[in-house]
């Protein structure tokens, strides 16, 4: 088992936004979390990332106790989440961006051996691997005819595909997608399920959560949905869609009896 | 570019023979180191310390005070001077990173830091002599292959000898902001929450640059003391950090070398027009406050933008 959450609670004064919430993401699998707003979709991710610390509860990364952990060390065993709204670096270039988030990759390539950058005389300060994986992840999410363009520049689907890329550049064993389809309109969402599938054909484990219930069928192997941060439903996606409980969430109670 | 300005001052002084200017540019070598390191912190980290004031004045105290206690040579006393200055910048930055300041919060609490050492110093008579500073008689020497031993005395001698320091700062400056060390840096800069879910410690980078910042202010500090002569609480005070806040601001936080162009135009200019004190800090606040409003981007960044527009 890649990551095992067990009972994680995440109060905000007498809000709980995350209420004892089990669950576990196998090797190479990808993991649905639906879920309408304010669900605590976005809260579990943040609490898996080390961005929130959880009231209470485990997070197990293969089998390690990651809870209350920084958001650096989290990203560095390989568990990277992206931002539902991207985050970037507006004022560097697409290649830029994605180049600061090689410093994970580097670091465990080359550990100490950095130093030997700072020699004036060190002709390796380019890294031959960083720069294939740089090209590769930035063709991967269709963002290579975009190279010295600012991230300032781009729209917002290109936006979240470099959020996408960045958290690829750093090698990530268990890749959290934040609502990747939100605020995309349909050719955009089209590409992103074209990355996803490249990503599932590269045998990375994803887990995604969305209120895009069409979207999220097509992509996951599996699915939990959540309401009021309390889990209501786990199964294959048509399983946990056709749950009562799950339409009734979504739709209204009349719906869930018919 | 730069190369050509490293090779017109190495022969500058062949060509001019006036103390009054080989002056000027030993005070602007001296601050240029201090506004280049400064920048890398505030510049480059975007961290906006107050400190750096206070590795500079700590460290022409220590240095002095060693070389006057133990006779030995400024090298020997600039060692604890650094060791000083590295331990309290790992003191304070930690204090400071853990608890996340940031902004001016940053720059309140490093600025109360500054404060306290510059009045342990003035208070501290029996050491330092209090508000009356030191008188430094001693000169630093340099062994140069095929030369021997120089004492570094007189104009011409101090200009090589500063403009060495000023050479020796850029390029530590500009090899760390070349290698990932620099990436973290502007990522930290940029935006920090997102450089930490990359995987950047931001603690831990925040406090290298502080370190590396106030190490470098340090040496110009020790400079500085021996090259004036006379040490003093002021060395520590708010006029000086923002004295260097103003060089960068107005030679540009975009490049390393932009705030050496900073530092000679603030320590040239006044001198140039011959000012007094007062009508100095005028100066200093109205280029400060045209800087921000006119050239965001300083000298060197506003002239670097109009070469690529022609």
């Amino acid at each position: 088992m890649l990551l095992e959450i067990q009972n994680l609670t995440r109060r905000f004064g007498g809000l709980v936004a995350v209420s004892d919430v089990s669950f576990r993401i196998g090797e190479h699998e990808i993991l649905g979390i639906f879920g309408p707003n304010g669900s605590g979709k976005t809260t579990l991710l943040n609490l898996i990332s080390g961005i929130m610390r959880p009231t209470s509860g485990r997070i197990l990364w293969k089998s390690r106790d990651i809870q209350g952990w920084r958001p650096d060390r989290v990203a560095a065993v390989g568990v990277v989440k992206t931002f539902q709204n991207p985050k970037l670096f507006l004022e560097l270039t697409v290649r830029e961006n994605a180049a600061i988030a090689s410093h994970l990759m580097l670091r465990h390539q080359l550990g100490t051996r950095r130093i030997a950058e700072l020699l004036p005389w060190c002709a390796s300060r380019r890294h031959p691997d960083v720069d294939a994986r740089l090209d590769r992840v930035l063709a991967l999410c269709r963002l290579d005819g975009m190279s010295d363009q600012l991230a300032a520049g781009l729209s917002y689907g290109q936006e979240k595909m470099l959020g996408v890329a960045m958290a690829m550049m750093c090698e990530p064993e268990l890749l959290l997608l934040d609502e990747p389809a939100s605020g995309l309109g349909d050719a955009e969402i089209a590409n992103l399920e074209a990355v996803l599938a490249d990503l599932r054909a590269m045998r990375t484990t994803l887990c995604i959560i969305d209120h895009k219930v069409d979207f999220l069928r097509r992509t996951a192997d599996r699915a939990l949905a959540l309401q009021q941060g309390v889990k209501i439903a786990e199964g294959t996606p048509d399983e946990v869609l056709h749950n009562p409980r799950v339409i009734e969430a979504y739709l209204g109670r009349p719906h869930a009896r018919a | 570019m730069k190369w050509l300005a490293l090779a017109g001052l190495l022969v500058l002084p062949l060509a001019v023979h006036s103390n009054f200017v080989l002056t000027i540019f030993v005070f602007s070598f001296i601050l240029g180191m201090m506004a280049v390191s400064f920048n890398l912190i505030f510049g480059f980290t975007g961290q906006l310390s107050m400190f750096h004031a206070a590795a500079f004045g700590i460290s022409a105290y220590i240095t002095y005070l060693t070389v006057n206690w133990l006779h030995v040579s400024f090298w020997v006393g600039l060692l604890p001077a650094l060791a000083t200055v590295a331990i309290v910048s790992v003191l304070v930055g930690s204090i400071c990173f853990k608890f996340k300041l940031k902004a001016f919060y940053f720059a309140i609490v490093t600025l109360a830091f500054s404060e306290l050492a510059r009045l342990v110093i003035m208070n501290w008579n029996s050491v330092t002599n209090g508000t009356l500073g030191l008188m430094v008689l001693d000169k630093p020497t340099v062994g140069l292959p095929g030369l021997g031993t120089l004492t570094i005395n007189g104009t011409v001698a101090w200009y090589f000898f500063s403009l060495a320091g000023l050479v020796l700062t850029v390029a530590v400056c500009t090899l760390v902001l070349r290698s990932w060390i620099g990436r973290c840096f502007a990522a930290i800069r940029l935006d920090e929450d997102l450089a930490q879910t990359l995987g950047i410690d931001i603690f831990r980078y925040k406090l290298l640059s502080f370190l590396i910042a106030n190490l470098l202010a340090a040496l110009a500090g020790s400079m500085y003391g021996f090259y004036t002569g006379y040490i003093e609480p002021a060395y520590l005070g708010i006029n000086q950090s923002l004295d260097i806040i103003a060089m960068v601001l107005l030679g540009g936080r975009g490049s390393v070398t932009g705030p050496i162009v900073g530092a000679f135009v603030l320590t040239g200019l006044p001198h140039l027009i011959d000012l007094s004190g007062e009508a100095r800090a005028m100066l200093y606040g109205a280029i400060l406050i045209l800087t921000i409003l006119l050239l965001p981007r300083g000298l060197v960044g506003t002239f670097a933008s109009l070469r690529r527009a022609a």
